[in-house]
């Protein structure tokens, strides 16, 4: 992890995955299982990437971006939390870096915050020019609020790595709390995705196909 | 490349500078500047007047944005009045949004995100995560060159094409796949996670899981699943801390 060539690979995929979130082309690769396949191969470890990208996914699943609404980044979290994991066996692992990559999501969250209010700013900047019509001021505002938003994923992923240098090198827990931590995890992440499906769902017919589906899910699991 | 071609790769970009003042409208501006090329030679003022109404305040999914801004722009060259067209666009803001939203965030995204996940804890591993993303971006590349033609073809009259369109008619069941393929990745998910932990670690699990539900369900939005499992790692750490 610590190669400079591994660091920057990580942290342009970092930057990328930040701005398809929002502002750039949204193809889902900043969807946590898409960012972590990614970040694990980079770092030598896919199965690492693909534990810690699923786990973030079920918390993703819980959010749903609608309107203005407020949400955690996921994406540049879940490359931090495969840092940390990566290398070391899931089991002991996967507390520490689900529990890193929640809190940089939380900042990730705030970061996306001050990026709209900053993007705010400069349209009230260029309201004049705005409403003369001129083109250049609105090519302007966008390409500034697209550099912004590089600029926020790139500082979120180098944050995000630093944490997992810290946690790497300075928390080392012992089996029993690190395996816990392991499973309080898991056990959140089902329960978020659980819930978000549920409110989701409704009380509608799609409760019932919900319903089906975990049925279904449940002898899969237990045929496995 | 043609105006259109431009204006479709910049919807790809709408959301570029999100903010609360015009949310999508300084991007929907964007995208509307190669659109309205043809105008500026033809009418000067009103392409002046069409340019500054493009930026204005503008919200809805981003994947239905062209249908707003096709409308729109045929609107322009239509020379519909100005405040009718402001109207027009404020008028799509609600049902571009709702519709987007169960159409994408709350039904194709989950739905297809439910299948990878199930894919990849019985072993698809990379090819999951491929197959996932050429699935998504095929639906959404063709869904944004969908609405850009519709919007463009129809005018004022896009309301009345998007309540005849495959949309609402999309909506119900996509949802229907969503809670499925959902429910179906769940315990498949927690299988692939729990099977070297043995009956303990099953229940465990299972006790979390069932708090973060109820947690959810009684403080509702306060209690998002991030919050929850932070206060669990806490008290976890604490509980190890005490007992050690």
């Amino acid at each position: 992890m610590t190669e400079p060539l591994v660091l920057s690979a990580l942290l342009a995929w970092g930057t990328l995955v930040g701005l398809d979130l929002v502002s750039v082309a949204q193809s889902m690769i900043a969807r946590p299982f898409v960012a972590g396949g990614v970040a694990g191969l980079l770092l030598g470890d896919p199965a690492a990437g693909c534990r810690v990208g699923v786990l973030l996914e079920l918390f993703a699943l819980d959010v749903l971006p609608i309107g203005a609404a407020r949400y955690p980044d996921y994406g540049p979290a879940t490359l931090a939390a495969t840092a940390v994991a990566a290398g070391a066996p899931w089991e002991l692992s996967l507390g520490l870096a689900g529990t890193v990559g929640l809190l940089v999501s939380v900042l990730g969250g705030w970061s996306l915050q001050r990026l709209r209010r900053l993007n705010a700013e400069a349209v009230q900047r260029h309201a004049a020019a705005l409403a003369a019509g001129e083109s250049v001021a609105i090519r302007r505002l966008q390409y500034g609020g697209i550099a912004r938003d590089a600029v926020r994923s790139a500082l979120l992923t180098a944050a995000g790595l630093v944490a997992a240098w810290v946690a790497q090198r300075w928390l080392v827990l012992d089996r029993r709390t690190a395996v816990a931590l392991t499973l309080v995890v898991v056990g959140a992440a089902l329960a978020a995705a659980l819930g978000g499906a549920l409110r989701s769902a409704g009380r509608s017919r799609r409760r019932r196909w919900l319903a089906a589906g975990l049925v279904l899910g449940l002898a899969l699991a237990v045929l496995q | 490349m043609t105006g259109r071609g431009r204006a479709l790769l910049r919807l790809f970009t709408v959301q570029g500078v999100w903010n609360y003042e015009r949310m999508l409208g300084v991007g929907i501006g964007y995208a509307a500047e190669p659109l309205l090329e043809d105008l500026k030679a033809a009418d000067p003022v009103r392409h002046s007047e069409a340019v500054v109404r493009s930026a204005e305040f503008f919200n809805c999914n981003p994947n239905l944005a062209g249908l707003a801004l096709g409308a729109t722009i045929r609107a322009e060259y239509d020379g519909a009045p100005g405040p009718q067209v402001a109207r027009l666009r404020a008028a799509l803001c609600s049902p571009l949004g709702a519709l987007g939203d169960q159409l994408f965030w709350a039904g194709l995204l989950p739905a297809l995100v439910g299948a990878a996940l199930t894919g990849l804890a019985l072993g698809a591993s990379g090819w999951g995560i491929v197959a996932f993303l050429v699935a998504y971006n095929l639906v959404r590349v063709w869904t944004a060159v969908w609405a850009l033609r519709t919007g463009l073809g129809t005018g004022m009259e896009v309301g009345g094409a998007i309540g005849r369109s495959w949309i609402p008619r999309a909506v119900p069941r996509v949802g229907f796949a969503a809670g499925c393929l959902v429910g179906l990745a769940l315990p498949v998910v927690a299988g692939w996670y729990l099977r070297p932990f043995g009956l303990w670690g099953v229940a465990g699990v299972g006790l979390v899981t069932a708090a973060g539900v109820a947690a959810g369900r009684l403080l509702g939005a306060r209690m998002t699943g991030s919050r929850f499992a932070l206060l669990a790692v806490a008290a976890t750490l604490l509980l190890r801390l005490v007992t050690r």
